[in-house]
């Protein structure tokens, strides 16, 4: 075959193109970081790499949920909390009450201590995060209770004031955050009425009986409501136990996620140096050989 | 009985011949490196002997030789390795089109990225769930009508960058048939050289080297064949003669002739508006007009009888998009992206998609809105305009206030978030309208799609590119310039020179000793 200078040059632009064309590619990789910086690179990573983007982004935001979730279980179990230690105290107050050595005064003193407390517990009930009343169901811009009685607002037949409200925590998982607390506190508002009442006019057994350990189960008693906001404590506990292990799963799916994102399309920086000095070896090798084959001819010999 | 001189003229025309060899040399060296060129070779043969046979010959052993003589000057050449080159050419022009064009729709979508239309839908639906967690919060209701509006946006940028990549197309169509109807006028202006030189019996190497650039380069945008007509007259019998360009539609029995010797015809590439330019609206292709408007049509009629393939002429005819052979040429390679047929094509199915993407977004999502309340009792409100069914037209309603947003499922509950918990939920539904997949799947396949395409496309063009420097290489081998052969030839070519003019002197030497030395005896 005759081999002319035209295709020494032609082949070696061609492979000095390619050779350009690698080192770009691999400078690429390098800068970005990326193995691929457009589809056609590689159309598997490049839809994986999508793919684990909105994971990782939904994963983000389900924690910032998750954030959201502490806030309102956290202040239902304070609310809640303190509403126990309410009661307490009236327990204590009840106790010494049902004592027949008091006199009327004392009784006096000690029902307005009650009225505060009721106080006390309809503000627990108002209990609000940012703006929203957490115990009001979904009607969380109604506060339960208004100068001291239940809301007029709150008409009977008002839907919600039970509902839950539910926030996202995982793909397919919802935690409800709130609760509902308008029969609770009813029951309670209502027996701190019973015990004033009681207080003015009762006996020292009949105040006793309030307590509930003589005639359990016939009435409302402190040992009953009690137990109800226990219960409901109990519950708001279980799901902040629930709500951490959701963040714990979180946290290791977002490394999980950032992981295999970074194994889809992260450079492997040793292997393509590597690969970089190789194919800038095989350039040099291209360049210097070119140079050496393309200046000589025979025109260069005759003289 | 033979001439006194009859020696000297031999070398004469030796000393003659070895210099139009020289001189071939020469113009081989001076165009080592023009285009197209192909190296030239002097065809020498010897003269007819002596003495030639008649009645009155002379009687004298032998047929002597007188000397030798340039027959012609031929290009060295292969016309079989020209039609590889242009089938490669045909490929490579059509996939480096591709390639370009799925490119830059590579760069407008930029995924994947921080800053796509997938990643507007991941910050939508962030800005849903922090709604769904903060459903009274107006502020997350205004920062989620605002991610709304970039996921919009995204979507009209890319709308509109896209057209106007498409539109650049249709210019590029243009240009494209503006180049092949100039090669087409080319190529016959140097037909009607040759015919013009031929005749006279000269053998128009270079005219032919132009003409082959012109036909390569035809093949860059359009696959056509060629034929060679003879000159009529005292032609050479090395000379080649005119050109007739030749293209063959798919399903047709005859090609039809774009140029025969000084005619050619014009190609017109139209859409239902007239020829397609890249403006407004980007009808998609329709025909390919071929037209002899500007040839007398007589001249060319009779001379087609003697072609070979039996080719035709169309006189105004026009050839759809299924008559294209698939995968061959610039110009089909642009139209393929441009858009033909009904909405076929790269970026016409490209902005289909993301039409039938937000339709089923627009659609889903607002009924889903519809369904809800917001904050102020609104219900049964659209979130994105009713109208904007397109990528080029959704848009958040102007008058969308962040108490609007249907949280709640129902009445007057503030705190109530079912609704935009399903709306939120409905990024991870599949969609009938999305041939069952979620709106970020649909968007994912779109890309995946266009991805193996492109790399379908850089890997055929690196492919036939492969394929045509070897094909070159092997025209190259055949015709280009070998500087070393050159210079062997120069020697060789110069010392028979010399030795021509050696030779004139021998004879001279002897014709002094017959004509100064004979017949003076003893002086």
């Amino acid at each position: 075959m005759r081999v002319t200078q035209s295709m020494l040059s032609n082949n070696m632009l061609r492979n000095l193109n390619t050779s350009y064309g690698k080192l770009g590619k691999l400078q690429e990789q390098l800068y970005s970081g990326k193995k691929i910086t457009r589809p056609s690179d590689d159309p598997v990573i490049a839809i994986k790499g999508m793919s684990y983007r909105t994971e990782l982004d939904r994963t983000t935001q389900y924690k910032r949920n998750i954030g959201e979730a502490n806030t309102w279980l956290d202040t239902t179990d304070d609310a809640l909390g303190q509403a126990g230690e309410i009661l307490n105290r009236v327990k204590e107050l009840v106790v010494q009450a049902a004592n027949d050595t008091n006199v009327v005064e004392d009784r006096e003193k000690m029902q307005k201590e009650m009225e505060q407390l009721k106080r006390q517990l309809q503000d627990i009930a108002n209990t609000q995060i940012g703006d929203k009343y957490i115990f009001s169901g979904t009607q969380t811009d109604k506060p339960l209770y208004v100068d001291g009685v239940p809301n007029p607002n709150i008409v009977p037949g008002t839907t919600g004031l039970d509902a839950d409200i539910e926030i996202d925590v995982f793909e397919a998982v919802r935690i409800n955050v709130n609760t509902p607390g308008k029969d609770m506190f009813e029951e309670i508002d209502n027996f701190m009425d019973t015990i004033i009442t009681t207080l003015q006019t009762g006996t020292g057994e009949e105040i006793g009986e309030l307590l509930g350990d003589i005639a359990a189960g016939t009435n409302d008693s402190l040992a009953d409501i009690h137990g109800t906001l226990l219960k409901s404590r109990a519950d708001v506990g279980a799901r902040q136990n629930r709500v951490e292990l959701m963040e714990q799963r979180l946290d290791l799916h977002e490394i999980n996620v950032t992981k295999q994102m970074s194994m889809n399309e992260d450079t492997e920086y040793a292997a393509t140096i590597t690969e970089l000095v190789t194919q800038e070896s095989i350039h040099q090798a291209g360049l210097s050989v070119g140079a050496k084959i393309i200046q000589q001819t025979l025109v260069d010999f005759i003289r | 009985m033979r001439s006194t001189f009859m020696g000297l003229e031999i070398n004469k025309s030796g000393l003659f011949l070895q210099q139009s060899a020289l001189y071939t040399t020469g113009h081989n060296i001076a165009n080592a490196n023009t285009l197209g060129y192909s190296r030239q070779r002097v065809n020498m043969q010897a003269l007819p002997g002596y003495p030639s046979p008649g009645l009155n010959s002379p009687k004298m052993p032998g047929h002597l030789g007188t000397g030798a003589e340039a027959h012609s000057v031929q290009r060295v050449r292969d016309e079989f390795i020209d039609r590889q080159y242009r089938q490669e050419t045909n490929k490579l022009g059509y996939w480096e089109e591709q390639t370009k064009a799925i490119e830059q729709m590579e760069d407008i979508l930029s995924e994947p990225s921080e800053f796509g239309i997938n990643k507007s839908f991941d910050n939508f639906w962030q800005a849903m769930e922090d709604v769904v967690a903060n459903s009274k919060d107006t502020a997350a209701r205004q920062v989620l009508i605002a991610k709304a509006r970039a996921l919009a946006e995204s979507f009209n940028y890319t709308d509109k960058q896209l057209k106007t990549v498409q539109s650049n197309l249709g210019a590029q169509i243009e240009a494209d048939t503006n180049t092949v109807n100039s090669l087409l006028r080319q190529i016959a202006e140097i037909n009607r050289q040759i015919m013009a030189v031929e005749p006279n019996g000269y053998v128009t190497n270079d005219l032919y080297d132009a003409r082959d650039v012109l036909v390569d380069k035809l093949n860059e945008y359009l696959p056509v064949q060629v034929e060679r007509v003879p000159s009529g007259g005292n032609a050479s019998p090395v000379s080649e003669g005119s050109l007739t360009i030749t293209y063959r539609p798919v399903g047709s029995a005859e090609p039809i002739i774009l140029v025969h010797g000084k005619e050619f015809a014009e190609i017109s590439i139209n859409n239902a508006s007239g020829k397609i330019n890249g403006t407004e609206p980007l009808e998609p292709f329709t025909e390919m007009l071929v037209d002899w408007k500007g040839s007398a049509l007589a001249d060319i009629v009779p001379p087609i009888d003697k072609l070979n393939s039996g080719a035709v002429l169309a006189i105004n005819e026009s050839y759809d998009y299924s008559t294209f052979e698939p995968g061959k040429g610039k110009l089909l390679s642009n139209i393929n992206s441009y858009g033909h047929s009904n909405g076929q094509g790269l970026y016409p199915e490209m902005l289909d998609k993301l039409d039938q993407l937000v339709e089923t977004f627009v659609t889903t999502f607002n009924a889903l809105h519809q369904s809800g309340y917001g904050l102020n009792d609104s219900t049964g409100q659209d979130f994105f305009e009713a109208g904007g069914l397109t990528a080029a037209t959704i848009k958040v309603r102007d008058d969308i206030l962040p108490e609007d947003i249907a949280a709640s499922s129902e009445l007057g509950e503030q705190g109530n978030n079912k609704n935009i918990l399903d709306m939120a939920k409905s990024q991870t539904e599949v969609q009938v309208g999305l041939n069952g997949a979620t709106y970020q799947g649909f968007f994912k396949s779109m890309i995946g799609d266009l991805g193996v395409r492109g790399e379908e496309a850089i890997r055929s063009e690196y492919n036939s590119g492969t394929l045509r420097l070897s094909v070159e290489n092997k025209r190259a081998a055949m015709s280009s310039v070998s500087l070393d052969e050159e210079m062997t030839n120069m020697i060789m070519f110069q010392q028979a020179y010399n030795a021509n003019a050696r030779m004139i002197t021998v004879v001279d030497e002897t014709l002094d000793r017959i004509i100064n030395g004979m017949g003076r005896v003893g002086l």
